[in-house]
């Protein structure tokens, strides 16, 4: 597969929003929060893909009973839980460490833009590895992102590089529609709410730059179960509470994503 | 919640004459040598030549001597944030952000 020339613009006509789910750290449930997220919106009968960017690390053939996959017998972008589905996952052992320099990733990530016939979606979620590297860079520079979301954990160990990537996003002009506070808080059996990793992080974070706190997600070993088992929580437990939080996540995106101004890219130039 | 509409935007960009006559968002109108485009080139590159003391003894590339002056053969948007210069001396890595461009230019 080739990839686009570099700077070179990529257009997807068939695709209303371009979301980038981000964090500045890794660990935070950036991942699990993009599946579940992707799941949430399809249940809310939007056309949803979901394209895993983390080209070092990919989780979404793991988190939806996937594997590696015959490019000759299966066309891509690859149909699974009413989702459309593109990764690095697919196409190399998950045994196998991809040892790329960054133009090579970059060039990874802009290929899966152009060359999978993504077709009609209202959302394609792009999940982001962790940082402000090369990928970002790409899909900044290159793709029609509509907006970026940045998943955090309350810590501020968290936070600290959530701002990173906050700033990153601010600096190429990227809107950022939300913070999403993951890991959020513990439901204790007898109904009480614990903060283990303290509490308010993601909404400080939200009303320092001026964007909306967008979900708050509860930490629940399920929901690491799920995903490990190949089903996200949201699909194999639709009634649970988390899923519920990302149903109303996914309805303030949707909320947000309705407000947005459409054509946000700049002007050609007549030379 | 951030947004791009009250961020400083241009609407239209077009050469004219020796340089890019910028019709932007808050209704100025800016114009901006190509000359000054190109000596202000942001790239890592340019901005470690123009730290150094200047050498009069430099002598220009063959395609430099051949370029003339300068002039864009490309100038592409890059996202939502800034144009990629391509100039006929062959340099192509500078990226110039919308507001750079508008401080390299003058009101018209």
């Amino acid at each position: 597969m080739s990839g686009p020339m570099p700077g070179q613009k990529i257009s997807l006509p068939g695709v209303k929003h371009v979301i980038a789910i981000a964090s500045g750290k890794g660990g935070v449930g950036k991942s699990t929060v993009a599946a579940n997220l992707a799941l949430a919106l399809h249940a809310k009968g939007q056309r949803v893909g979901l394209m895993d960017a983390d080209i070092y690390g990919p989780s979404v053939p793991l988190m939806f009973g996937l594997g590696i996959v015959d490019q000759t017998k299966v066309p891509f972008p690859i149909e699974q839980y009413g989702l459309r589905l593109m990764s690095m996952g697919f196409l190399v052992d998950p045994k196998q460490a991809i040892i790329w320099r960054g133009p090579k990733v970059a060039q990874a990530v802009g290929t899966f833009l152009v060359q999978i016939p993504w077709g009609e979606l209202d959302y394609l979620i792009i999940d982001l590895p962790p940082g402000t590297g090369d990928a970002q860079l790409t899909l900044s520079q290159q793709a029609p992102l509509t907006g970026a979301i940045v998943v955090t954990q309350p810590a501020e160990v968290s936070l600290i590089d959530a701002r990173k990537g906050v700033t990153m996003f601010q600096e190429v002009r990227v809107p950022i529609l939300g913070i999403v506070e993951n890991m959020s808080y513990l439901v204790v059996p007898d109904g009480q709410r614990i903060s283990p990793f303290g509490s308010g992080g993601g909404r400080r974070l939200a009303e320092e730059i001026g964007v909306p706190l967008l979900g708050e997600i509860p930490i629940e070993s399920l929901v690491s179960s799920c995903g490990d088992d190949g089903e996200p929580i949201v699909r194999k437990f639709p009634e649970h509470a988390v899923s519920k939080a990302y149903a109303d996540l996914a309805q303030s995106v949707i909320t947000v994503m309705e407000k947005q101004p459409a054509g946000g890219g700049l002007p050609e130039v007549q030379l | 919640m951030s947004s791009t509409n009250e961020q400083l935007r241009p609407l239209s960009l077009k050469r004219e004459g020796d340089g890019l006559l910028i019709e932007w968002n808050d209704g100025v109108r800016t114009f901006a040598l190509w000359r000054r485009l190109r000596t202000d080139c942001p790239c890592a590159t340019c901005n470690e030549e123009r730290a150094k003391p200047p050498d009069p003894f430099r002598v220009l590339s063959a395609q430099e001597a051949a370029a003339g002056p300068p002039s864009p053969t490309a100038m592409k948007p890059l996202g939502h944030y800034a144009y990629q210069i391509t100039w006929n001396d062959g340099h192509n890595t500078g990226i110039y952000p919308v507001e750079l461009l508008r401080s390299l230019s003058e009101p018209k």
